[in-house]
């Protein structure tokens, strides 16, 4: 880790891309995570007739519309995907698998389409529910575990954690090739519910159940609480003031992920304003040092 | 100052214990723990005064890992005496900690 960026942002969504060209303009050093697509979004929107200025555009107009503007300012996109945020301090860590980014502030605009927890998903975490299974497989030698992939990357978690845990389960969430280890078995059924005491014991599905001592969830987008441990978050959403700051200092958030409506001017103007408010607080604690 | 304590000496550092014990349950091979650990120093240089920290290896320390049921780590416990006052389970910021850590002082 050499650098420490001003603003780190996540996201290529309207918020985003709207937070990345104000940071910019303000001359702050700034890294932004998302892919050259933008947003998955707007590229299937068929007609955008409510965004001032630009009118009668398909979404996929739209996106290219905001492609030319950020590549005019000199905004480059980081094909990456960030799976943490810890917030340090004064500094937060973006965790990209073995690799970390450290910027002074931070701005959420992931969007909204992450998978509802499981039924006692959320009441189990921690107490047998992980969404971190190289971290946490250690604690399952010997014992009976169940993954939920949602991704190819699972497979290989899994086949980790079977070397392991006395026995593995694994539930696919997708369609595709499984290069799992022989000791792994394969559950083709649909998960339903976690149900336990004090901790996990099985896990319910809609033929059967499994029991079971541990569950992994492994997803490809996660919701804003597991992203950044710590974050409040008000019905579904991230909870932010009219800076669009959140209960983290330093941490803003703006687009959908904020709520509705989920609109691209909403969202835009929303990056906006989470943008110089990252910018004013980048500048204090200059100030302060 | 942060205590590292084991299996053997850890009723008598947390239980006898006249103030009240923050205990980070971490590992080496976690990545989250890594990160916890500077936030847990930090706390202990704010809060030493009043609140003890200690920290647990769970790998080099299986029985008290089970016997407080740690299954995902980084856990961290608040302990007086020996009652477990309040857990905490994954990273956290440390404002939010240290609000945890002042509710028991």
């Amino acid at each position: 880790m050499s650098e420490r960026y001003d603003i780190a942002i996540i996201g290529t969504g309207p918020a985003g891309l709207e937070a990345a060209i104000n940071a910019k303009i303000r001359n702050k050093n700034i890294v932004i995570f998302g892919n050259k697509d933008l947003s998955p979004k707007l590229a299937k929107a068929a007609k955008v007739n409510n965004y001032l200025g630009l009118y009668n555009l398909t979404g996929t107009e739209l996106k290219n519309k905001f492609a030319d503007h950020i590549e005019d300012m000199g905004v480059e996109i980081v094909n990456e995907k960030i799976n943490n945020v810890y917030a340090m301090g004064d500094y937060f860590s973006l965790m990209v698998n073995e690799k970390v980014y450290e910027a002074k502030a931070i701005i959420l605009a992931t969007g909204i389409e992450y998978t509802k927890p499981l039924i006692g998903e959320e009441e189990f975490l921690g107490k047998g529910v992980g969404y971190c299974a190289t971290c946490d497989a250690p604690l399952y030698k010997g014992k009976t575990v169940v993954i939920v992939g949602y991704n190819k990357e699972s497979v290989e978690e899994a086949n980790y954690v079977s070397e392991l845990s006395g026995k593995t389960y694994y539930i696919p969430m997708y369609k595709g090739e499984y290069n799992l280890n022989e000791n792994v078995e394969i559950i083709n059924n649909k998960p339903l519910k976690i149900v336990g005491d004090d901790v996990v014991t099985k896990m319910i599905l809609d033929q059967g159940e499994i029991a079971t001592d541990g569950i992994f969830m492994l997803r490809d987008s996660v919701s804003p609480s597991q992203l950044v441990p710590g974050i409040e978050i008000e019905n579904g959403h991230i909870k932010v003031d009219r800076d669009m700051k959140t209960n983290i200092d330093g941490c803003y958030a703006a687009g959908d992920c904020t709520g509705t409506p989920y609109q691209y001017m909403k969202s835009a103007g929303e990056g906006l304003v989470a943008a110089l408010s990252a910018v004013s607080y980048v500048d204090k604690l200059h100030e302060n040092k | 100052m942060i205590k590292e304590v084991n299996d053997k000496n850890f009723d008598e550092e947390i239980g006898n214990s006249e103030n009240i014990v923050v205990v980070d349950f971490w590992a080496p091979w976690c990545g989250p723990c890594r990160m916890l650990s500077p936030v847990i120093e930090e706390l202990a240089k704010e809060m030493g005064k009043e609140v003890k920290f200690a920290k647990v290896n769970v790998d080099e320390n299986p029985m008290i890992s089970s016997k407080y049921r740690i299954a995902s780590i980084p856990t961290v416990m608040v302990f007086s005496k020996d009652t477990v006052k309040d857990t905490m389970v994954g990273f956290r910021p440390k404002a939010d900690i240290k609000k945890i850590i002042e509710r028991h002082l």
